[in-house]
């Protein structure tokens, strides 16, 4: 994709020269709208070495892992995007999705497992010590929380300028007289370069740490979540002055944040991560109003809308984002997925298939009382289980739930006692009598009902990746969700 | 909506005393909370909302101290002054003792959900013990029975697989689901009231729908209500009913969920709803709120909300509006705003001279911002592009911002 390969020997020196500030973009190498940096089946695992993942998820030095394998957290697993000179490309999932590692390898602030990373050309993913540290006047990073990304003890045109100094740029009144113009130019006044970070409020400490961004004049700034901490009328302050910025300096972003509303704000595409992979990538119109991927779709239909009138609008995804451990084969929401596609095997109706799914889901996660089969089928099937050999495994499950069918033949109540996962549930709405329900067995009936159904659909055996057509734009929309298939 | 409310607040006045001074960090308001509605209580960081609802339980620590004001809740006196014989004030004999308040309001009557559900859960007791406990001490059950209790409402909650999750501890479980924890041990003793203080912001926004059902479910079924503490205005849309905004230690306005959106009636709450970026639709350029909210060390004179109001005009600085009622909605409930700017205050708002206003501070810090105001400057009008807002008259306020 990159079609302005760069002799990787011209890095950029550590200039003197540059004026004092400059709309002049340092890159005369890339122009507007070309690639400025494509990532290509980028991994980043973590090794694992208790039970703890947040023990373990942001320490390098755990390289190289000894250990091949099955015990490796995969925060980024094959992520493919490009991001072009002057756009922003927008990065949303939920917490734990891989988002900020993906950012921090990126910035090889993390050493990457597997894959490349092409700046302006030259993979970043190969590069090291001195080579690196070089490189890292282009690209520059702006954190989540603007307290603790300030060392309190220094002087804010201090913090200005360190960047300056550790790539040898101007002297000390040239960085001094840069510093000033850059608070200027962040929405501060230049007489608070003699102040401390404790002095300002944390959208102004934001605006600092765009100030020390900006200082050594990058082509690409990483964004991690820069004004997830700060109050709403805050937020828009901020978000304004990183759209002039970026006009001005002819800045590109990668902007990481959680929040879609903030996204669509501020992004020109958007790419929406789950489990360590992108799961859809598209225009920010196309994407915010045409979403292909059913985790899209339940992100946007989660957010709550500030219009009282639209209330019901909301649909809710149900569970909760597995381990990245062991995450699902094929497409990794498919636990998740309210549009599972049903397995070829098995001769469905759309409806005998949602009943069996909702059902799957419900034994899965425990969420009913124990009741007679008789209750279940009325519950889940409407009182009608699925025809053919899919309503035969079905009613098997229902036997391992059932109270009054259960596979020792055991009547309800009576106090067996055996079984590995020998379920007790207690009524809730009525008397608090926790009587268990030994023949209830949900750890066979999931087992069962995961090996028949979810485990032979497509979406569990071949991992997605399509491209569909867009209704809004031109841009391509990637979506990787079988149901384009 | 008819009948006695639940709770009332009167010109409810929280103060903290530090070194620097006094900060009025809940400054006489009113309002009042109904069997079964969710009221919000909205407003940025600093406005005083955690202060006010934890005032509600006073549960208000050194240096702060409650000063004034009533809190009712059924009848019963929860705080409560009255002038001695020697004219100082003193506390109402039929207020209730920090005994009574232990043993039968907290917990029982009024229970909290805080933000952070980390920190409400002692991490080496298992979730299930401490539950369990909870529902022990407060309604007086065996440790059989409060175990019984514990489960169920775990399981009422939505957390799968609940005998087995009863003996993890709090961090084998998920942010979304320790929450739904704090739920349960806030339902357990079925209290008329919970105060919920930012339960959602430390979560995702899947996770965040979730609970926001769940807590619709809850309140449907239990009819509880709640007091929902947040900034997020997309929630407050969600899930509550009346909505009372708060600027600065003071209610602004007071109105139904549907006139607060669609007939708002204070500057401020409608810059805060220009401010957001929306989800359903794109904004071209956000319409930022100019300056920071000033420290409730030293509010601005009259209207604390003049120095950033694009409608201020010169007597918004020398006239203090309380929240009247400017409005009445269709149901006849009383739409209230503290902006002169209405009819019912009839102080001259509309033969006023508009105030030129200083550029207003991005760039200051916070304790700053109400020195702009002293002198007409020749920054430009309201709407401004705040990024390059650089303040140069907003400097020498407090002693705070310089080195």
């Amino acid at each position: 994709m990159s079609d302005t390969v760069q002799d990787p020997g011209s890095d950029r020196d550590p200039d003197g020269d540059r004026s004092v500030i400059g709309s002049e973009m340092s890159g005369e190498d890339v122009a507007h709208g070309e690639t400025l940096l494509e990532v290509d089946g980028l991994k980043k695992y973590f090794s694992q070495e208790s039970g703890l993942l947040s023990g373990v998820s942001l320490d390098p030095s755990q390289f190289p892992p000894i250990e091949i394998g099955r015990n490796r957290v995969k925060a980024v697993d094959d992520v493919n995007f490009e991001i072009r000179r002057g756009e922003t490309l927008g990065l949303v999932g939920e917490s734990g999705c891989g988002k900020s590692t993906l950012g921090r390898t990126i910035l090889r602030l993390l050493k990457p497992t597997d894959g490349n990373i092409y700046f302006k050309g030259q993979d970043l993913a190969d590069l090291s010590g001195e080579a690196l540290r070089q490189k890292r006047a282009e690209i520059q990073m702006i954190f989540q929380d603007p307290q603790s990304s300030l060392d309190p003890r220094m002087k804010v045109g201090r913090i200005i300028e360190e960047p300056m100094r550790a790539h040898g740029m101007l002297d000390d009144e040239g960085r001094e007289a840069r510093a000033k113009d850059l608070l200027e130019k962040v929405g501060l006044d230049s007489r608070h370069y003699n102040r401390h970070p404790h002095a300002f409020s944390g959208g102004q400490r934001q605006r600092v740490n765009l100030a020390r961004a900006l200082s050594v004049n990058p082509d690409f700034i990483v964004c991690d979540e820069p004004v997830s901490a700060l109050d709403v009328s805050i937020q828009a302050q901020v978000l304004n002055t990183m759209e002039e910025l970026q006009e001005e300096f002819g800045l590109t972003y990668l902007f990481i944040a959680h929040d879609l509303s903030v996204i669509r704000h501020i992004s020109d595409r958007v790419a929406v991560m789950y489990l360590g992979n992108v799961v859809e990538l598209a225009e920010k119109e196309e994407l915010f109003e045409n979403p292909q991927h059913p985790y899209t779709e339940a992100l946007l239909e989660s957010i709550p809308v500030p219009d009282p009138r639209q209330r019901d609008a909301r649909g809710v995804l149900e569970g909760e984002v597995p381990s990245p451990v062991n995450p699902p084969s094929g497409c990794r929401f498919r636990t998740r997925c309210p549009r599972l596609i049903a397995p070829d095997e098995y001769a469905w109706t759309d409806e005998e298939w949602a009943h069996t799914r909702a059902f799957l889901r419900a034994v899965k996660r425990r969420t009913f009382e124990p009741m007679t089969a008789a209750e279940i089928e009325a519950e889940f099937f409407g009182g009608e289980l699925p025809t053919g050999d899919a309503g035969e495994i079905v009613r098997r499950a229902i036997d391992h739930v059932a109270t009054d069918r259960g596979d020792a033949g055991a009547g309800v109540g009576a106090e067996t006692g055996s079984g590995t996962e020998t379920e007790s549930g207690s009524d809730t709405a009525g008397g608090p009598e926790g009587v268990g329900h030994p023949n209830v067995d949900w750890a066979d009936a999931t087992e069962l009902l995961l090996e028949s159904f979810a485990r032979q659909s497509i979406c569990a055996r071949e991992r997605p990746a399509y491209e569909v057509e867009p209704e809004y734009g031109t841009e391509p929309h990637f979506a990787a969700c079988h149901l384009h298939r | 909506m008819s009948s006695e409310p639940l709770l009332r607040v009167e010109n409810l006045k929280t103060q903290f005393f530090t070194d620097t001074g006094t900060v009025r960090a809940v400054d006489g308001i009113s309002f009042e909370v109904y069997e079964g509605e969710i009221v919000g209580l909205v407003g940025e960081s600093g406005a005083g909302k955690s202060v006010a609802s934890m005032s509600l339980l006073r549960l208000v620590e050194n240096p702060g101290e409650i000063v004034g004001g009533e809190v009712t809740y059924k009848g019963e006196t929860i705080f409560g002054l009255e002038e001695g014989p020697d004219g100082e004030l003193r506390k109402r004999d039929d207020m209730l003792s920090n005994e009574e308040m232990r043993d039968r309001i907290r917990g029982n009557e009024i229970a909290v959900i805080f933000q952070d559900p980390m920190e409400s859960l002692n991490p080496v007791f298992t979730v299930g013990g401490q539950l369990r406990e909870f529902i022990e001490l407060n309604r007086d059950l065996s440790r059989e029975k409060a175990r019984e209790e514990a489960v169920d409402m775990l399981r009422e909650v939505g957390i799968p697989d609940p005998e087995e999750r009863y003996e993890e501890y709090p961090h084998q479980f998920s942010g979304g689901m320790r929450q739904r924890v704090l739920i349960a041990m806030a339902l357990a003793c079925e209290p008329n009231l919970i105060i919920a203080d930012e339960p959602t912001t430390a979560l995702d926004v899947t996770v965040e729908g979730q609970i926001i059902d769940l807590v619709d479910d809850l309140q449907e079924k239990y009819g509880t209500s709640f007091i929902w503490v947040t900034h997020d205005l997309g929630v407050v849309a969600e899930i509550c009913d009346r909505v009372n905004v708060m600027y600065l230690g003071e209610i602004v306005e007071q109105a139904p969920i549907d006139e607060l959106f669609y007939d708002t009636k204070h500057p401020y709450t409608d810059a805060l709803l220009d401010s957001i970026p929306r989800p359903d639709r794109t904004v071209g350029e956000l319409d930022p709120i100019e300056g920071v909210m000033p420290e409730a060390i030293s509010p601005p004179s009259g209207c604390r909300f003049h120095p950033r109001c694009p409608d201020a005009r010169e007597v918004c600085r020398r006239v203090h509006p309380e929240n009247r009622v400017v409005d009445t909605t269709e149901s006849a409930e009383p739409h209230r705003a503290a902006c002169v700017k209405h009819d019912a205050f009839d102080v001259g708002y509309d033969e006023s001279p508009p105030l030129e206003k200083e550029p207003q501070v991005t760039s200051e810090p916070d304790a700053d911002t109400e020195a702009g105001v002293t002198g007409p400057g020749p920054g430009p009008g309201p709407g401004t592009g705040t990024g390059t807002g650089t303040g140069p008259g907003s400097s020498g306020g407090g002693g705070e911002g310089s080195e």
